[in-house]
């Protein structure tokens, strides 16, 4: 009898356990290397804490956007259900859903979709929805912004810069008074990278304009020569640094954790470096304001920002997207802002203390990502990257001019939006 | 017991027998010729079918349609592709020769009678074995702006630092080096069996004979190593044609476009554009410079070795 009751508990618990190992999903998220893929694999381990049937794995590609999306251009052409989640840029959503890579997630949010859309920034709602269908939900957003060196500007008894003029003006008292040949003026992404899109558009919206009209080109004005010729001031003010074409966008925030830059344009991560990296220099000594604008113009900015998606070719979807929705949580937008000072995709996120503690600009930050605007949106948005940033690259470096440059950007960007 | 030889004597056994040799051999063949046709020919034979067809990834709705000749009449209206074939073409009169001349200087050097060899060897293994994208970061380490050693020294010697990377005569210079330190290696191990090969009874003769080293080299070393040397160029040639690694690495094509090759332009059209159909012609255009350059050659060291034969 108790031999029996012994078998028959052993064979019971055999049973779950194999069942329990049979119920073991894992998922795969594909992550870039500037995205803080530590963050993410924390986040990973709260969410397994919480799921002990699903084991999460990070996989961390590319450091730049464009190098991520060719490693998952290839993933993806060939239908490879390798990965479960996917980061993307906030640039990517149009051309996924063309592409039919991310799995469209109405049917999953289901009456949910209104309640869960609704929590969002607008910006990052409409980002994800591409024709009406919810492609990716906000992981983290992003805007760029001025980062200045606070302890220079009251050293030096100048205010925080309004305009790109006043700034660059700022820069050359500093440079003049420091004597120090290592240090810049200003930095912006410069190299042919994703980010030099953003260092034509920011001056060009800043001007009231913009690259299309009604899906039309709209380079014809005299606002679209603007950017050029602002760098171009720069560059013969010796205030932006002389290998401009050469830098990428981390390159600022690595110059300025440096000690070597005064003023960066860049993007919200940078903060929680410069204040917590173990090399920093300019720790306590960094504030952070909206990008300056020209005379007569305001303050633009470009939206940035990383979604999670569910690949179409995955086989645990319906799993995928319950970790996509964890990853789209006001409680892991939190955690990202205070490790990593990703900005919240939240509204009310803004406003949490401990938020607060750790990124005291975030308190004067939602209004600059609420007016942030959107790079152009085609399906074709790589064709549309490369015409700018080449164009703006070519014309840092010097080797063309306003004219050329911005004739070879027309010219190529003309087969896209006829 | 009589029957075999009696069959042999017929004449039929050995027609058997062949044939069974030859049935044995395609079947051994089969399995590499199997490989073949999945790596080699079904690829190339997609690649050409793809180049006939509108297959833009980034637009899969559109379908994929028979275009004719569309994407290559597409490509001869181009600049791009005139311009990155342009800049191949001048990566190949550089750092072929100069892959030649590197290469020939240390292959010598490797074959010096020194006491102890393995270093030198070494020295030309590792930048071959190197991985062609790690050689290209490396050297945008050294033509860096402002942390780079080479705008190091040019600032020791009170010279102004150059912008090697952002500008386009200058990326192109430092691109070229990086590429014939890199595959002047090769080169070397390619020549440097070539050498081994020549006997040493030959200088010795020409020792005698009062020649000088140039002479030796010229009237010796040189005809003695043209199979090697051929060889060698054919190969680099090649490789040289599909330049991508060490440009994307060091400029990513920049300043504009100014450093883009043919291989780099390939890669955007496929992998960022998504457009298979356009950059599967640009490749088949890339296939056929590549076979003119080798039958090019294959022709020259055919009539060249049967002009030796003759002698």
């Amino acid at each position: 009898m108790k031999t029996w009751k012994i078998l028959l508990a052993a064979a019971l618990s055999t049973a779950f356990a194999a069942n329990a190992m049979a119920q073991q999903t894992t998922l795969r998220i594909f992550t870039g290397g500037q995205q803080r893929p530590d963050v993410m694999r924390k986040i990973a381990d709260e969410y397994q804490k919480r799921n002990p049937s699903v084991k999460v794995e990070v996989e961390v590609g590319g450091a730049t956007s464009e190098a991520q999306q060719q490693y998952l251009s290839t993933v993806l052409t060939s239908k490879d259900s390798a990965l479960d989640v996917v980061l993307i840029d906030v640039i990517r959503p149009a051309q996924w859903a063309a592409q039919g890579w991310a799995e469209p997630l109405d049917a999953y949010l289901g009456a949910d979709r209104q309640k869960v859309m609704g929590q969002y920034l607008k910006a990052y709602v409409d980002a994800n929805t591409v024709g009406g269908k919810v492609i990716s939900l906000p992981y983290f957003a992003d805007a760029q912004f001025l980062y200045y060196r606070k302890d220079l500007l009251e050293k030096y008894k100048r205010p925080v810069p309004k305009t790109w003029d006043e700034m660059m003006e700022t820069a050359k008292v500093i440079m003049d008074g420091e004597k120090n040949p290592s240090l810049q003026g200003f930095s912006t992404a410069g190299a042919p990278i994703e980010g030099t899109v953003c260092t034509y558009l920011v001056p060009l919206w800043g001007m009231g304009s913009e690259i299309t009209k009604g899906g039309k080109l709209n380079l014809d004005t005299p606002q679209a020569r603007q950017p050029f010729q602002l760098y171009g001031r720069m560059k013969q003010a010796g205030v932006l640094p002389k290998n401009i074409a050469e830098i990428p966008t981390d390159r600022i925030r690595i110059d300025m954790q440096a000690g070597n830059l005064i003023f960066g344009m860049s993007w919200g991560y940078v903060w929680n470096r410069l204040e917590n990296d173990a090399d920093s220099k300019v720790k306590g000594k960094i504030g952070v304001a909206r990008l300056p604008h020209d005379q007569g113009g305001q303050s633009a900015t470009c939206i940035g920002g990383w979604q999670v998606a569910v690949s179409a070719f995955s086989k645990n979807k319906a799993e995928a997207v319950k970790l996509v929705r964890y990853l789209s949580s006001p409680e892991v937008s939190e955690m990202q802002a205070v490790m990593a000072s990703h900005l919240p995709v939240f509204p009310s996120v803004y406003k949490d203390p401990d938020v607060l503690k750790a990124n005291p600009w975030f308190a004067d930050a939602l209004p600059v990502v609420e007016s942030a605007r959107a790079r152009p949106v085609s399906h074709q948005y790589p064709q549309v990257s490369d015409a700018i940033r080449s164009n703006m690259n070519a014309y840092l470096a010097g080797t063309k001019t306003t004219d050329t440059a911005l004739a070879d950007m027309k010219s190529r960007l003309q087969p896209i939006f006829r | 017991m009589n029957t075999i030889p009696a069959a042999a004597a017929d004449g039929r056994r050995p027609s058997g027998r062949d044939l069974s040799e030859r049935a044995l051999g395609a079947l051994l063949l089969a399995p590499a010729a199997l490989l073949l046709l999945v790596i080699v020919v079904y690829p190339i034979a997609t690649l050409f079918w793809n180049s006939l067809h509108g297959v833009d990834n980034a637009n899969p709705a559109a379908g994929e349609q028979f275009v004719g000749l569309k994407n290559y009449l597409t490509a001869f209206e181009d600049s791009r592709f005139w311009d990155s074939s342009l800049h191949t073409v001048l990566y190949i009169l550089v750092t072929v020769p100069g892959a030649l001349v590197v290469g020939l200087g240390l292959a010598m050097l490797a074959n010096m009678p020194f006491r102890i060899k393995w270093p030198v060897r070494l020295g030309l293994l590792l930048p071959w074995a190197l991985p062609l994208v790690f050689a290209g970061l490396i050297f945008r380490w050294f033509f860096e702006y402002n942390t780079g050693v080479v705008n190091d020294i040019l600032r020791r010697f009170g010279v102004e630092p150059l912008q090697w990377l952002s500008d386009p005569n200058l990326a192109f210079a430092a691109i070229s080096i990086a590429i014939v330190w890199k595959s002047s290696s090769f080169m070397a191990l390619m020549l440097l069996a070539g050498l081994q090969t020549i006997p040493k009874s030959l200088y010795e003769a020409a020792e005698v004979d009062g020649a000088t080293k140039w002479q030796q080299f010229v009237e010796i070393t040189l005809p003695m190593l043209s199979p090697a040397l051929f060889v060698a160029l054919i190969f680099r040639t090649i490789t040289a044609i599909q330049t991508f690694d060490i440009p994307y690495a060091m400029t990513g094509g920049g300043p504009g476009d100014s450093t883009e090759t043919l291989a780099m332009y390939i890669h955007k059209t496929t992998l960022d554009f998504l457009d298979f159909g356009y950059g599967s012609a640009l490749a088949a255009l890339m296939f056929v410079l590549s076979m003119a350059a080798t039958s090019g050659y294959l022709k020259y060291t055919r009539r060249s070795s049967g002009r030796s034969g003759e002698d």
